[in-house]
């Protein structure tokens, strides 16, 4: 009806049958206040808390259009000018609904904004981190926190998918078969019960990282909640453990304690050094074969090139896989040519670009 | 006698049948249930936690005297654990016993898989009851898509097919109330086949009336002074502010401890009541209580 109608253009997703819901909701109400018909079309129409809250304002809007149009919407009755719909429609019990003849430009306008809000997620999350304007963060946050949720989610669903094969326990079966007189009619079957993998983030915050850390904390963060285990380190001088930081469910609470931290938030590289230090400290603990390492780094280190091989080799050999993921993979043109990434590529089983959220979300293709 | 939804006429009737069992409802709310009685359609109830999104169900079984089915989701439920099985112990047992008995095999395969094998899991137990119940489906959000997806065929049409025994449609349609956390993102479509309700922190008054029918034993400025402490802290910002349960357990751990009043140290006493975390109450700590109750007045 007129109102649906006009909740449509405000970006409310509401269909036919929305539509038919909504009147039969009134109706079945008794009573008639104007109240209590924003509470039957709320509960009806919204689906989502972002609706919910959207809805109060698009029904002030309504009803104060309602008021001022009042006069034009008879008038095109009387003219027969204005769709059917649109008109003004009187219930059988007297209830009013009013005209949702809007203005055909406002209606257009409100298309377009909507239409531009989409092509704006599409933009930022294919956008460079460090390319994104300073007023398209808080988008590209909210994006980014609602796609990585996603992605987690398929991920895990796969790890247990796949874990679905099981082998027949022959012994078990026919142990079980005895008490039917030797047929083996219940079969037992065995199953690798499946380890859940462990997750190790190394996080460069060196200077020329800069531009990319906070996002790529985000990311390691959401990436943290689907792993059994997830140790988590920054680094650039030296090496910090924020694990029990990372872990903590307030993420801006999280941020102020990394800022805070000795590692020299945004100083120069010493990756060798620090990944050795990883080894040394950390290393007996956190890496296994069923471990997954992830280092996030753009590789210009100012250490020692042939540490920093040897600490990768290290790493690589008790572990499941080796990634290193690089923002600056999704500069055009760029080479890994710099002296610490030619020394580590032999060592990385996979080599992937971090710069914007599409390649972030290409990382689970990797962690299987 | 269960309340038939004939009976529920007005607003105002259901606002009052679930105060006087104990549940203090806004006229928001009271509309969306009343929509769920009279239309027979699903209610997604979202909100924090701790906010009475699962009292809702309970109290509209106490209000409507009716069962109440709880099927809690989590992770990895599937049809056999919330829809039906078969009892296999029992139909091994039932063909053993039938070895030597003179049937068809047909025969043998029809009784065991009768009714009497088929083990009813919450979902099939609120379509096969006699007197429509409530089904609540907690915390749906929990479950997994295919979980989801199945549960939409469910909610549209209320049958359930069983392959040895053929599709059972529901005798009365059950009040369904599911709720959520927002832990993901729910389906579009299971969304737009329910009515929906988001549930806020409650104002202080509300909250007030809600621990003065919930907590009548608690002296009456303590119940004032608590939630108004509570409303405070739930400005601060914490990773788990406390819900409307926080605030009742608080209200009940004072009452209990004889305290008639709320002062910084029985404050401190508590604040394992409010704050879940460790990160929480250091928050609430350094915003120092005795600021936080003398800005009260």
């Amino acid at each position: 009806m007129a109102f649906c109608r006009y909740a449509r253009t405000r970006g409310l997703s509401i269909g036919v049958t929305e539509t038919l819901g909504a009147t039969e909701a009134v109706r079945a109400v008794p009573d008639r206040t104007l109240e209590t018909f924003q509470f039957c079309l709320r509960t009806v129409l919204c689906s989502s808390k972002e609706q919910w809250d959207l809805f109060d304002d698009v029904f002030a809007d309504f009803l104060r259009g309602v008021e001022r149009q009042k006069p034009i919407g008879d008038e095109k009755k009387r003219d027969h000018r204005g769709p059917p719909t649109g008109a003004r429609i009187q219930t059988q019990t007297g209830f009013w609904i009013a005209p949702g003849a809007k203005t055909s430009t406002a209606d257009g306008d409100n298309e377009t904004n909507a239409v531009s809000g989409a092509s704006t997620e599409e933009r930022l999350s294919t956008m460079d981190f460090s390319q994104v304007p300073p007023r398209d963060q808080a988008a590209l946050e909210k994006l980014a926190r609602r796609m990585l949720k996603r992605t987690s989610i398929r991920l895990a669903r796969r790890f247990r998918i796949s874990g679905r094969s099981g082998r027949l326990d022959v012994r078990r079966t026919i142990r079980r078969s005895i008490g039917r007189g030797g047929d083996p009619f219940d079969l037992s079957y065995r199953q690798q019960k499946r380890q859940q993998a462990k997750l190790v983030v190394l996080l460069d915050v060196s200077g020329s990282m800069n531009l990319y850390s906070l996002f790529l904390l985000q990311f390691m963060h959401a990436l943290a909640k689907h792993f059994k285990k997830t140790d988590a380190f920054i680094f650039s001088t030296s090496l910090v453990d924020i694990s029990r930081e990372l872990r903590s469910n307030a993420l801006p609470g999280a941020f102020e304690i990394l800022s805070r931290r000795p590692a020299g938030w945004a100083a120069g590289t010493r990756i060798g050094e620090s990944l050795r230090d990883f080894n040394r400290r950390y290393g007996r603990k956190s890496l296994s074969r069923d471990t997954f390492v992830i280092i996030l780094s753009d590789g210009w280190d100012t250490g020692d090139p042939v540490a920093l091989a040897t600490e990768l080799h290290a790493i690589k050999r008790r572990v499941k896989k080796l990634v290193w993921l690089n923002p600056l993979l999704g500069l055009h043109g760029y080479q890994p040519l710099t002296r610490g990434m030619a020394a580590a590529l032999p060592y990385v089983d996979t080599f992937a670009p971090a710069h914007s959220l599409e390649s972030l979300l290409a990382l689970e293709r990797h962690l299987r | 006698m269960a309340l038939r939804p004939e009976e529920v006429s007005n607003i105002e009737d259901v606002i009052r049948g679930f105060e006087a069992c104990g549940y203090v409802l806004d006229r928001s709310l009271a509309t969306a249930v009343f929509l769920l009685v009279k239309l027979g359609k699903p209610l997604l109830i979202e909100g924090h936690a701790g906010v009475g999104k699962t009292e809702v169900a309970k109290t509209l079984a106490a209000y409507m005297s009716t069962d109440l089915i709880r099927l809690q989701c989590y992770e990895g439920l599937d049809s056999s654990s919330a829809l039906y099985e078969w009892n296999y112990q029992k139909q091994l047992l039932a063909i053993k016993l039938q070895e030597r008995a003179d049937q068809t095999v047909e025969e043998k395969v029809r009784h065991i898989f009768g009714p009497e094998f088929l083990l009813e899991r919450p979902l099939l137990r609120s379509i096969r009851a006699d007197k429509a119940p409530v089904l609540l489906i907690d915390e749906v959000d929990r479950s997994d898509e295919a979980f989801e997806a199945f549960l939409l065929e469910l909610l549209s049409d209320f049958q359930i097919s069983i392959p040895e025994l053929g599709t059972i449609r529901a005798r009365r349609r059950p009040y369904v109330v599911l709720t959520s956390n927002g832990t993901r993102d729910l389906s579009d479509a299971l969304r737009r086949r329910c009515l929906f309700h988001w549930i806020d922190y409650p104002d202080p008054e509300k909250e007030m009336k809600i621990v003065a029918t919930r907590a009548p034993g608690a002296a009456p400025g303590l119940g004032t002074q608590v939630v108004e402490f509570v409303q405070a802290v739930r400005r601060m910002n914490l990773a788990k502010p406390p819900g409307v349960a926080e605030t009742l357990d608080c209200v009940q751990a004072l009452a209990s401890l004889g305290k008639d009043r709320l002062d910084a140290d029985t404050a401190v006493e508590t604040l394992g009541c409010l704050a879940k975390s460790a990160e929480d109450s250091d928050k609430i700590r350094a915003e120092g209580i005795e600021r936080i109750l003398a800005r009260q007045g």
